[in-house]
């Protein structure tokens, strides 16, 4: 009896670690699939592999969102400004010109930056000219919106008199009233402060009227003098309109006034080429990382592979679905040296796996043991990688911002592959098939007799 | 295990610090790193070529004009309109030649170019003064954390160390960006490539201290010198280290071969870096622990006899 049921646990032991491979080869498959061709309708993608699916509207060109490709590799549009000093400024002899350019162009490219086009470029041209090339938009018009018109902001009082302007405010920005309603906030300087203050105690029972281009935003009956310098603006206002408005208000308090000069496409700074050749050299250099890994590591090799080709997917799907990315050339390459760095913590835990079965451990105990004895080095390497992008993520600016989110993504990325996705494989492969020799090169050279691993078992 | 390794930090150090030194007076000399357009700024030469056109043809005739470092783009809905950056050019004379040249060359094959509203204007540095700064903070105050965590993961001479052996490699890439400036510009994927070894060397470093760090607590150890415990451990992580490194300079390596200039100007800095780590992570982190630890060990030892003994079993 006894002897019967630990022969059937162990056909059953097997048959399980077959089960679970066969299930994940399938998957990798079809993600891999989907990844490469797509779920749309046009008989290519899933729907050719699953004739039965129902069909939905979803097209080609909406679903799945391509990868943003950045300036060098498809382009986008630009716009060159002429930059002038305002009414304000220009009776101010103190006022150094280049550096407000400098400014204005720090100001415009953090706020492309902050709606996540992080491979912007803002030159300058000329003395008093800037060039800003946005990538990943094939619309001119979206620029407007982007950058900002500068929007005029007036307060009014019960006369129709104006008493203050937008050079009184500090910051605008979009928020939500007490009822979850999409408002403005804005807060004014202290001079702007005084004058709202002084203004509101004198019409106490009036209404006054703030107006943007003179378009009337609120009307509100003054109750009791606000001082303090901080308003909020309510009405019937959508979320879009709020933030535009905000963000035209914060154009307002761009140091320089700007005339738009140009506005188009542009095109590609590199052929299509250079896309070609980078992703075959791509596709030989992973052949090349496989072929040393199973030519090292043999059987595991192999699985590592496979993670490897998990890890791709997983890159390819994250870079499409995160914001902030903009693939360019270097991108690319970067990532394409990633999977180079990604097998990485195979190799330490598979170089760890070898140690133990020198020992002569039975090759089930020597990947649990060499899994735990990797662990820590895997661990300390990758999070102070991670730490070094997070950093890189909220304190750089623009091309740096792009490449820690591709940075982070691949670290995690990798360390999810090779520990959970090489564990799982190994470890079912080792039950399916024992022989040592199968995952380990050099056995008959390095294995220490049985009775010195005695010796040395506490 | 056979140990294969002896402590050479002395020479390593040496030889690194000679190739920083080259670097150095060379830039002292004027003869310093390669800027390219994206950090020099450049000229922009704007054609209205009336008609669609290639864009390999205008690569083509800049390139027969001697130019390398040059960006070339189609602008406007019907892409009639040429758009080049070149570097800067020291005369009006110069962009007169090379319009001429330019336009010699191209009106042969798109005769409906308009050689007359031609504009060149010079435009600044794409990589701007903000965004390198910015670049640099950030690499400095991602070290001091990358420290802090290495400290407290391993101990404070393992970070001392492991940041010493992070701007080694990252000195050893700038220093042949000069050496080599004849076949490299910095453009701004320098950045990139810079980042990269960041987190690629210290990854390096690291496994060597895991290494070290779990010896540390073998009690066979305890009366070798932290010295030889840095060589058995670089030993025992040699394979790791020569396949990784493979590994990575195979998808790099081919990158070289096959990749166009831009490409070039990423993955030669990257090699460098590369092989910088490789270098400095077998010959030099380890040893730096070892000597702060060891001269650490022995003023504990003059103050309070016995105290080595206990640090190690601790």
């Amino acid at each position: 009896m006894k002897v019967n049921n630990r022969g059937r646990k162990k056909i059953n032991r097997k048959t399980s670690a077959a089960i679970g491979l066969a299930i994940l080869l399938v998957v990798t498959i079809f993600v891999g699939y989907i990844a490469l061709n797509g779920m749309w309708l046009d008989n290519r993608g899933l729907y050719k592999l699953l004739p039965w699916m129902p069909k939905t509207n979803v097209t080609k060109e909406t679903w799945p969102k391509p990868i943003a490709l950045g300036l060098d590799l498809k382009g986008g549009v630009y716009v060159e400004y002429e930059a002038t000093l305002n009414d304000e400024l220009k009776n101010d002899s103190n006022i150094n010109f280049d550096t407000l350019l400098t400014n204005t162009m720090d100001i415009i490219a953090k706020r492309l930056n902050e709606k996540g086009y992080t491979e912007t470029t803002v030159t300058k041209v000329g003395d008093t000219g800037i060039r800003v090339e946005i990538p990943d938009v094939t619309d001119p018009s979206v620029v407007l919106d982007l950058i900002g018109s500068p929007a005029k902001l007036e307060f009014l009082d019960s006369d129709g008199n104006v008493f203050m302007e937008g050079s009184d405010l500090k910051t605008a920005t979009a928020t939500v009233d007490e009822n979850s309603k999409p408002a403005l906030s804005f807060s004014l300087t202290d001079k702007g402060a005084k004058l709202f203050g002084d203004m509101t105690a004198k019409s106490i029972g009036k209404t006054i009227s703030i107006q943007l281009d003179g378009k009337e935003l609120m009307s509100p009956k003054v109750d009791e003098a606000i001082y303090g310098g901080s308003i909020l603006v309510t009405g019937s206002f959508t979320k879009d309109q709020v933030e535009t408005y905000a963000l035209q208000l914060q154009s307002g308090a761009l140091p320089l006034d700007l005339r738009q000069d140009k506005l188009d496409t542009i095109s590609a700074t590199l052929g299509d080429n250079a896309l070609t050749t980078s992703v075959n050299a791509a596709i030989i250099g992973i052949f090349l990382v496989m072929l040393l890994m199973i030519g090292r590591y043999r059987l595991a090799g192999a699985l590592a592979s496979w993670a490897l080709c998990i890890y791709i997917i997983l890159m390819f799907l994250l870079i499409a679905v995160v914001p902030g990315i903009q693939l360019t050339l270097p991108g690319i390459a970067g990532i394409i040296l990633g999977i180079g760095m990604a097998v990485d913590a195979n190799v330490i835990i598979f170089e760890r796996v070898k140690e133990e079965a020198y020992l002569g451990r039975p090759m089930m105990h020597a990947v649990r043991i060499g899994f735990k004895n990797a662990m820590s080095a895997v661990l300390d390497s990758n999070i102070t990688t991670i730490i070094a992008a997070i950093v890189l993520l909220f304190y750089g600016t623009g091309s740096v911002q792009g490449f820690a989110t591709t940075l982070l993504l691949s670290v995690i990325a990798s360390m999810f592959t090779a520990i959970t996705v090489t564990r799982f494989l190994l470890s079912r492969m080792v039950t399916l098939f024992k022989d040592p020799n199968l995952y380990v090169i050099g056995m008959k050279k390095h294995a220490v007799k049985p009775a010195a691993v005695a010796g040395e078992a506490k | 295990m056979k140990v294969l390794f002896k402590n050479y930090s002395v020479p390593a150090t040496i030889f690194a610090l000679a190739i920083m030194l080259v670097a150095l007076v060379m830039s002292i000399f004027g003869y310093g790193i390669n800027y390219g357009i994206d950090f020099a700024g450049g000229l922009n030469i704007s054609y209205n070529m009336n008609s669609t056109f290639q864009q390999s043809d205008v690569e083509d005739a800049l390139r027969a004009q001697g130019l390398t470092d040059f960006k070339v783009s189609t602008t406007g809905t019907e892409k009639t309109t040429l758009d080049i950056r070149i570097p800067k050019l020291s005369s009006e004379e110069e962009i007169q030649k090379l319009q001429s040249a330019l336009e010699t060359t191209l009106l042969a094959k798109y005769p409906d170019m308009d050689t007359t509203n031609a504009t060149a204007t010079y435009v600044g540095p794409v990589a701007g003064a903000t965004l390198v700064r910015n670049a640099i903070i950030s690499v400095c105050l991602a070290s001091v954390l990358m420290l802090g965590y290495i400290a407290l993961r391993f101990d404070l001479f393992s970070g001392i160390a492991a940041i010493v052996t992070l701007l080694h490699d990252v000195l050893i890439m700038i220093s042949f960006m000069v050496i080599l400036r004849n076949v490299v510009q910095m453009n701004s994927s320098f950045i990139a490539a810079m980042l990269t070894i960041v987190g690629y060397s210290i990854n390096n470093t690291i496994v060597v201290f895991d290494r070290i760090r779990e010896n540390n607590r073998n009690h066979e150890y305890a009366k070798m010198k932290r010295e030889d415990v840095v060589n058995l451990s670089v030993t025992q992580c040699l394979g790791r280290t020569v396949n990784t490194t493979l590994t990575t300079l195979f998808t790099v390596v081919c990158l070289y071969i096959m990749g166009v200039a831009s490409i070039r100007e990423f993955t030669l800095p990257i090699i460098i870096g590369i092989l910088a780590g490789l270098y400095s992570s077998v010959l030099m982190s380890g040893y730096y622990w070892a000597y702060l630890e060891e001269r650490y060990l022995n003023r504990k030892k003059k103050a309070k006899p016995g105290a080595k003994v206990q640090k190690a079993e601790a």
